[in-house]
């Protein structure tokens, strides 16, 4: 994993919930769904943050037949919806609204369960943003009224601001 | 940690610009001078009319002082910036070779030496100008073709790249990191498909 142990986004990806569905009955953890005391139940679905999941999934159960405690359906940012409206135009995606911290998530995702048509579909994305990114961030002096800026995530809002910013200096330099 | 985030991996210009001035140039002397030993130079001793070298930021002190009168570099004339031009105009996908610092340079010379250049310096800003735009165009133009493993530089000057450089670090730095999620864990399947059985082959493996 690439993240960095005191990168606050990285901690705030890390806590982003996901899907996930209980392999076997456990008892006792009945308040994650809202009922304390209780036990939870297998098959239950239930959302847990992506730390906890990861855990979960990967450690095996020793007792049944190597079966994890908790399997992950494939949650909606990654479904094909999402897939397909990036796929038919990337620079249109409200990456924002969908998760602050999508490229994260993905990276975090494809680390546990690997898909390289997903990682080859956001590669492209990313390409294609970034460099939209880089000519907004291009003529960064005038008022920039496009919706665009309001849907990058919040990798891509870093990125943009060093864009702009290092512009900004050679532009200062250029000047005086 | 300290210092402000783009002060901490990229230069400012106005640094590359320090560095550039340790650059010699041919002076033209009108007085003498004893030389001087200084740590980094040493600037050799000055005789009227005889051509001496010595760093930019020598020279333009001397310069301002009216002491000598600066010999502009073979580049910094019209003729060869219009040839360069042509050449940009010619080989959309290349870039023309110049000084790693010409922007630098003839920045300082415009500035501080404008009469000893060789052509009306207003000219000579706008076909610098000139060739800055089309450069910064064609080096855009290759921002569409950033991967995850490799970029080529050919041409451009430290300043340019330094432009660049925090851009196509970050694009490459987080395209790697994607893309070494399919290489680690050995994809093998499919991806798409069936979850739980990804989830199980994917145990397997760590076992």
């Amino acid at each position: 994993m690439s993240g960095n142990y005191y990168d606050l986004d990285d901690i705030l990806a890390d806590g982003e919930k996901i899907p996930c569905r209980f392999n076997i009955t456990v008892p006792g953890l009945g308040y994650l769904e809202g009922n304390p005391g209780k036990a939870i139940n297998k098959d239950s679905k239930i959302e847990l943050p992506l730390w906890l999941a990861e855990i979960l999934a990967v450690c095996v159960n020793l007792d049944e037949s190597g079966s994890s405690f908790i399997d992950l359906p494939e949650p909606e940012f990654l479904g094909t919806k999402v897939k397909n409206a990036i796929k038919t135009s990337p620079t249109s995606v409200d990456l924002h609204k969908l998760l602050p911290n999508y490229y994260r998530l993905v990276e975090k995702w494809c680390t546990m369960v690997p898909e390289p048509e997903l990682i080859d579909i956001v590669m492209t994305m990313l390409k294609e943003r970034s460099f939209e990114i880089s000519n907004f961030a291009g003529n960064a002096n005038k008022q920039i009224n496009n919706e665009f800026i309001y849907t990058l995530d919040e990798f891509e809002k870093q990125l943009f601001k060093m864009t702009s910013e290092s512009n900004k200096h050679m532009r200062k330099w250029l000047r005086d | 940690m300290v210092l402000p985030s783009h002060l901490q991996h990229n230069l400012m210009p106005s640094e590359i610009n320090f560095v550039a001035e340790n650059e010699l140039i041919t002076i033209l002397p009108r007085y003498s001078m004893n030389k001087i030993e200084l740590i980094g130079h040493k600037i050799p001793a000055l005789r009227a009319m005889r051509r001496e070298k010595v760093p930019i930021w020598v020279a333009v002190i001397l310069k301002s002082q009216d002491k000598c009168s600066i010999v502009p570099p073979k580049w910094l004339n019209l003729a060869y910036l219009k040839d360069k031009y042509e050449e940009e105009i010619r080989k959309p996908q290349v870039f023309s070779e110049l000084p790693w610092n010409w922007l630098e340079i003839s920045k300082v010379l415009l500035a501080k030496a404008a009469d000893d250049l060789s052509d009306p310096s207003h000219q000579l800003r706008s076909v610098l100008q000139d060739l800055r735009e089309i450069r910064l165009v064609k080096s855009h133009k290759g921002l569409r073709e950033l991967n995850e493993s490799n970029i080529q530089l050919n041409g451009l000057s430290l300043l340019e790249i330094n432009e660049l450089r925090p851009f196509v670090l970050t694009v490459m730095n987080k395209l790697r990191q994607l893309h070494d999620t399919t290489t680690t864990r050995g994809a093998v399947e499919a991806g798409e498909g069936d979850d739980m059985d990804d989830e199980d082959n994917y145990d397997d493996e760590d076992d």
